[in-house]
């Protein structure tokens, strides 16, 4: 889980394009989306795009999203609970 | 009126799908898409093949064809709401890796504008509209303002768009699709239905025996919070409805019946019910989308409504909100379950759209007193700041380099302090908003002590390429598996006004408009328009991006230049009486050059000082694109002829590079120069000039010809 909480915050990163914000400004337990990293909802379907490609798991309804985007720890914990990727 | 939609061919086609309640949103076969990726649409059926014309322009002659049916009177002027233009086929010859420019030459929106134009032997502007899902709705607004101030007698409005791999994958990567099919304020709704289509209204001033309905006003507004979700409590939206029914100078009272933007999304069906709400109260008129019916043909929504709306006029049919079987009770509202038959005297039509960009129509029974137009030549803006960025820097290194005689083509270094803003306000932003953004800064700085602008008109002649070109790359490198949404968001052409709009909360009109090497022109035109009674400094601005993939297939002027060149302008202006004896500008003539052998004569007229030109103007920016010298030079050499100008002429491309608003950046060194009140000579290899009193003209020559003209203090 932790190598996974890793390279989930550099993917983010990068996929989000957060040019002042490093790995270490991550906190897991911290709201995700609306909170000091100034992510929003067009970013939470662009990490949408990124976990389905990256990990396979598809998230496609907001519902779901609201859940597992609340913080970075259920955002792992899903990843890691319905990757196929993983899973092998 | 003319309509084309998955609801059928025609009016009568319409009526009779409208009246049986029919659901016409199917399968997706234009284009192959995935299983997992297949989603229900909006298409037209049968349309006919029509050589290389994109769908687009197919749907729209169309759809004109029957506006025009029987007018043997030529228009004044085409205005159009279109998103997208050609880009069904620009997608595929772009995937095929087709490096044939004749392929792209129906690409640009503004094409479909200009394409009717030549048609229907327009002899004024083909303007086009590009405000995403609000276009349609506010060409109608445009072309009734062109009638109320006696610019137009006859126009032709619409708007259109076709299926395309941009909006598709586009609006599904946002999840904003209903894998059901659209059901518009139904309690399990999920999204959307993308759809196509076309709408045209013949609009006339003069003839209201003969009229349909009426368009009785307008009313813009922009939410100015994101670029795609609505402003929560529909407070956009709400301002815009106001702002139609003062314009139709009528109380909520008078509406019998609200055809919704309804979309079939959570979040628009629940802002557009909360400022229904707010506006109507207790006294809601009829309600309903026919999002449900016909799915979202986005530019082509507004437009398509407002001749559904003319339909209801005339026969009282209010067609059901198609889809919904069970109403979310969150909202609060009852839209029309069964296609009902009533009279209805007055109809208010929403149209809102991605940026914010918000508009309401107001139609009536025709033969109502409808406010009449002032008729007059709308008076000049007062030039509160202005600031332009080139390949040599921004306004302080441009008119520098200029005063040396050296040239400011080329690109904008992505690494210096012109586009250098904020890291976080601009990570989503490439190079087209951030040109933009940083322009409307530099502008609102250079109007020192002035209130931020209210209202944004922005022109580009291509939009963002770099975001355009950025989804389509990802798009097939992921074999279509992986649209970016955040491109999808920037690729929009109105994207770059709507940055402007959050930045300085501007709420008023957002206007973006796309035509070529006319859109800065066309965005000074959709202000002279909208600007009335608007006391707030506004800003117009022109702009446009390089982009080696791209620029060059686009824009024959692109591909005769040496070099890639970008760059912009941009103006804060008012018409606040306080600024009597400031520097001024003002659009005096916009015509079609293929329409009329005395188009330069006629140019003269418009300034109404033929042989005297020399007396009122010291010096002229001629903007003649390299893709068509031999005809921007010829109609130069005839306007020297016939009026005897003696002044220099700078044909400024020639300084600042090819791109499409390269006129944005003319009009602000005409500021600057006047501010100093000199010009280098340098620019035309004589003696620096005086400009006294004398003002300089701005020309766009080339298969249009406009005339701005700008006055120091």
């Amino acid at each position: 889980m932790e190598v996974l909480l890793q390279e989930l915050k550099s993917k983010i990163i990068e996929a989000l394009n957060l040019p002042d914000i490093t790995p270490a400004d991550f906190k897991e337990d911290e709201q995700l989306v609306g909170g000091p990293l100034g992510i929003d909802s067009i970013d939470v379907l662009e990490m949408v795009m990124m976990i389905e490609k990256e990990y396979g798991v598809i998230i496609d309804n907001k519902e779901l999203g609201q859940k597992v985007f609340a913080t970075l720890k259920t955002l792992a914990a899903y990843i890691a609970e319905n990757s196929p990727r993983l899973r092998n | 009126m003319g309509i084309v939609s998955p609801l059928g061919m025609g009016l009568t086609e319409t009526r009779a799908a409208l009246l049986n309640g029919q659901r016409r949103l199917g399968r997706l076969t234009v284009f192959e898409v995935a299983a997992d990726k297949s989603m229900p649409v909006g298409q037209v059926a049968a349309l006919p093949e029509a050589g290389d014309l994109p769908r687009t322009h197919v749907l729209a002659r169309l759809a004109a064809a029957q506006a025009m049916a029987g007018c043997e009177q030529a228009v004044d002027a085409v205005i159009m709401g279109v998103t997208t233009g050609g880009m069904f086929l620009t997608e595929k010859h772009l995937k095929a890796g087709h490096g044939n420019p004749e392929d792209y030459k129906w690409h640009g929106a503004g094409t479909v504008a200009e394409d009717l134009a030549a048609l229907y032997h327009c002899r004024g502007p083909a303007l086009t509209i590009s405000t995403a899902c609000s276009s349609g709705s506010v060409a109608v607004k445009i072309g009734l303002e062109m009638i109320r101030s006696g610019k137009a007698g006859r126009v032709l409005v619409g708007g259109v768009d076709s299926l395309c791999r941009l909006t598709y994958y586009g609006f599904l990567s946002l999840q904003l699709i209903d894998p059901q099919g659209a059901a518009p304020f139904a309690r399990n709704r999920r999204g959307m239905t993308v759809a196509e289509g076309a709408a045209m209204l013949l609009l006339a001033g003069d003839e209201p025996e003969k009229a349909l309905a009426e368009i009785r006003g307008g009313g813009l507004s922009c939410d100015a919070y994101h670029p795609t979700a609505p402003h929560p409590e529909g407070l956009g939206a709400l301002a815009a409805m106001r702002a139609a029914l003062a314009d139709a100078e009528i109380d909520p009272r008078q509406v019998d019946y609200v055809n919704l933007h309804g979309t079939g999304t959570p979040d628009n069906d629940r802002a557009e019910a909360k400022a229904v709400r707010a506006l109507f109260g207790d006294h809601l008129p009829l309600l309903s989308s026919i999002k449900g019916a016909c799915g979202h043909s986005l530019a082509a929504s507004g437009a398509i409504e407002a001749v559904v709306a003319a339909m209801t006029l005339q026969d009282g049919l209010v067609p059901a909100n198609t889809g919904c079987v069970e109403v979310d009770p969150e909202l609060a509202i009852r839209p029309v379950q069964t296609p009902l038959h009533v009279p209805i005297g007055t109809v208010l039509s929403n149209s809102f759209g991605f940026g914010g960009n918000n508009a309401a129509l107001v139609l009536a029974k025709p033969g109502q007193a409808g406010r009449e137009g002032c008729g007059q030549q709308a008076e000049a803006f007062s030039i509160l700041g202005s600031a332009c960025i080139t390949g040599r820097g921004d306004t302080e290194k441009t008119t520098a380099a200029l005063r040396q005689g050296v040239t400011c083509t080329g690109m904008i270094s992505a690494e210096g302090p012109e586009l250098k803003l904020p890291a976080r306000d601009i990570r989503r932003l490439k190079r087209l908003p951030r040109l933009t953004l940083s322009l409307a800064q530099a502008a609102h700085q250079d109007a020192e002590g002035s209130k931020p602008p209210q209202a944004v008109f922005f022109g580009t002649g291509w939009g963002a390429l770099s975001d355009t070109h950025a989804f389509l790359t990802r798009l097939y490198a992921t074999n279509e598996q992986f649209p970016s949404p955040t491109d999808f968001t920037g690729s929009v052409h109105n994207a770059p006004a709507g940055q402007i709009a959050m930045w300085f909360k501007a709420q008023g009109p957002n206007l973006t408009t796309t035509g070529g090497d006319y859109s800065f022109e066309q965005a000074l035109l959709a202000a002279e328009l909208c600007a009335a009674g608007l006391d707030d400094p506004i800003l117009v601005a022109g702009a446009d991006e390089a982009l080696g993939a791209l620029s060059g297939l686009f824009d024959p002027s692109v591909r005769a230049a040496k070099e890639l060149s970008d760059g912009g302008g941009a103006l804060v202006l008012t018409r606040s009486a306080a600024t009597a004896g400031w520097p001024r500008l003002g659009l005096r003539f916009y015509a079609n050059a293929g329409q009329s052998a005395e188009v330069m004569a006629e140019a003269l007229a418009a300034l109404g000082c033929g042989e005297k030109l020399s007396e009122r103007y010291g010096l002229i920016l001629a903007g003649i694109p390299a893709g068509g010298r031999a005809q921007g030079e010829s109609q130069l050499a005839e306007l020297s002829a016939l009026s005897g100008f003696k002044g220099p002429v700078v044909d400024y491309r020639k300084w600042i590079g090819e791109f499409a608003s390269a006129s944005a950046v003319a009009a602000v060194l005409a500021v600057k120069w006047l501010e100093q009140g000199t010009v280098p000579g340098v620019l035309w290899g004589g003696a620096d000039l005086t400009l006294d009193s004398k003002g300089i003209l701005l020309l766009g020559l080339g298969p249009f010809v406009t005339v701005v003209e700008l006055f120091g203090s």
